[in-house]
């Protein structure tokens, strides 16, 4: 076999994230799992260097703070929160998936099919609803102190 | 064997990375309703100084810090693996994501020592 060549094809690429004929739901829970994901490790690595600041001394890092007091990176704060709140959220529901919670018992593959996906639904609904209530209250707590 | 034991630290973190966040969350975003001050005085330089000269914070910290970094790192590796690509740019990508890994934790764990031993007025 020649080592050159790619170990697998991914023929959609990047476009399949998005659409690759009809997804569900949880689909789209998964590529916003991995958005939010990438969006939150940029921000970690940047959120490092930035607060590393306070070894130039206090005026730098009181300028720093001064700026993160504006509206605009109080917003971008809010979303940073929201994105980590829809990724741990997401990320109970996966667990609960990988371990085996919810999806009910094996039993014999009987038309009309239900698959575990549909079983599961319900807690994903409820979930969901449960990271946008904590995403609401959070933004209450951060723009009105 | 060693992809599962990665993926089972991956999934281990979880918990640490869920109740030092959530601390980290508190402490300097939600200050005024878990410890009843602004989030101005929070963030004071002099604040920060004196919560980073505990012992507890210095270990909290550098656990959360090499939680998250493998957590995300680990989960960002995943992803750009998944794409078209040989082996020999596969072990690039593992190499320069571990390198990456460790200075952002050499150097996360330098600042938070920082503050641990800086010197109030001196």
């Amino acid at each position: 076999m020649n080592s050159n060549k790619p170990a697998y094809n991914n023929r959609l690429g990047l476009k399949g994230w998005v659409y690759a004929g009809k997804y569900t739901f949880e689909r789209y829970l998964y590529l916003g799992h991995r958005l939010t994901g990438m969006g939150l490790i940029a921000y970690m690595l940047l959120h490092i260097i930035e607060t590393a600041n306070r070894m130039r001394g206090v005026e730098a890092w009181e300028g720093l703070m001064a700026l993160f007091a504006s509206w605009p990176f109080r917003i971008i704060e809010y979303l940073l929160f929201a994105a980590a709140v829809f990724h741990a959220m997401n990320g109970v529901r996966l667990l609960m998936t990988e371990l085996g919670f919810f999806l009910g018992k094996p039993k014999e593959p009987v038309y009309p099919y239900s698959s575990s996906i549909k079983r599961h639904r319900p807690l994903t609904y409820i979930i969901m609803g449960l990271a946008g209530l904590i995403i609401i209250l959070g933004g209450s707590s951060l723009f009105f102190p | 064997m060693r992809e599962t034991r990665l993926w089972s630290w991956h999934l281990l973190v979880i918990p640490i990375i869920a109740v030092l966040l959530g601390a980290h969350f508190a402490v300097m975003h939600y200050a005024p309703v878990f410890y009843g001050v602004s989030v101005d005085k929070a963030r004071e330089f002099e604040t920060m100084i004196e919560r980073g000269k505990s012992v507890t914070q210095l270990v909290l910290y550098i656990l959360l810090l090499a939680a998250a970094l493998y957590h995300g790192l680990y989960g960002l590796r995943g992803i750009i693996r998944e794409l078209p690509m040989t082996p020999a740019l596969g072990k690039i990508v593992d190499t320069s994501i571990i390198c990456l890994g460790l200075f952002i934790f050499a150097f996360g764990t330098y600042v938070t020592w920082w503050t641990f031993s800086f010197k109030i007025g001196g």
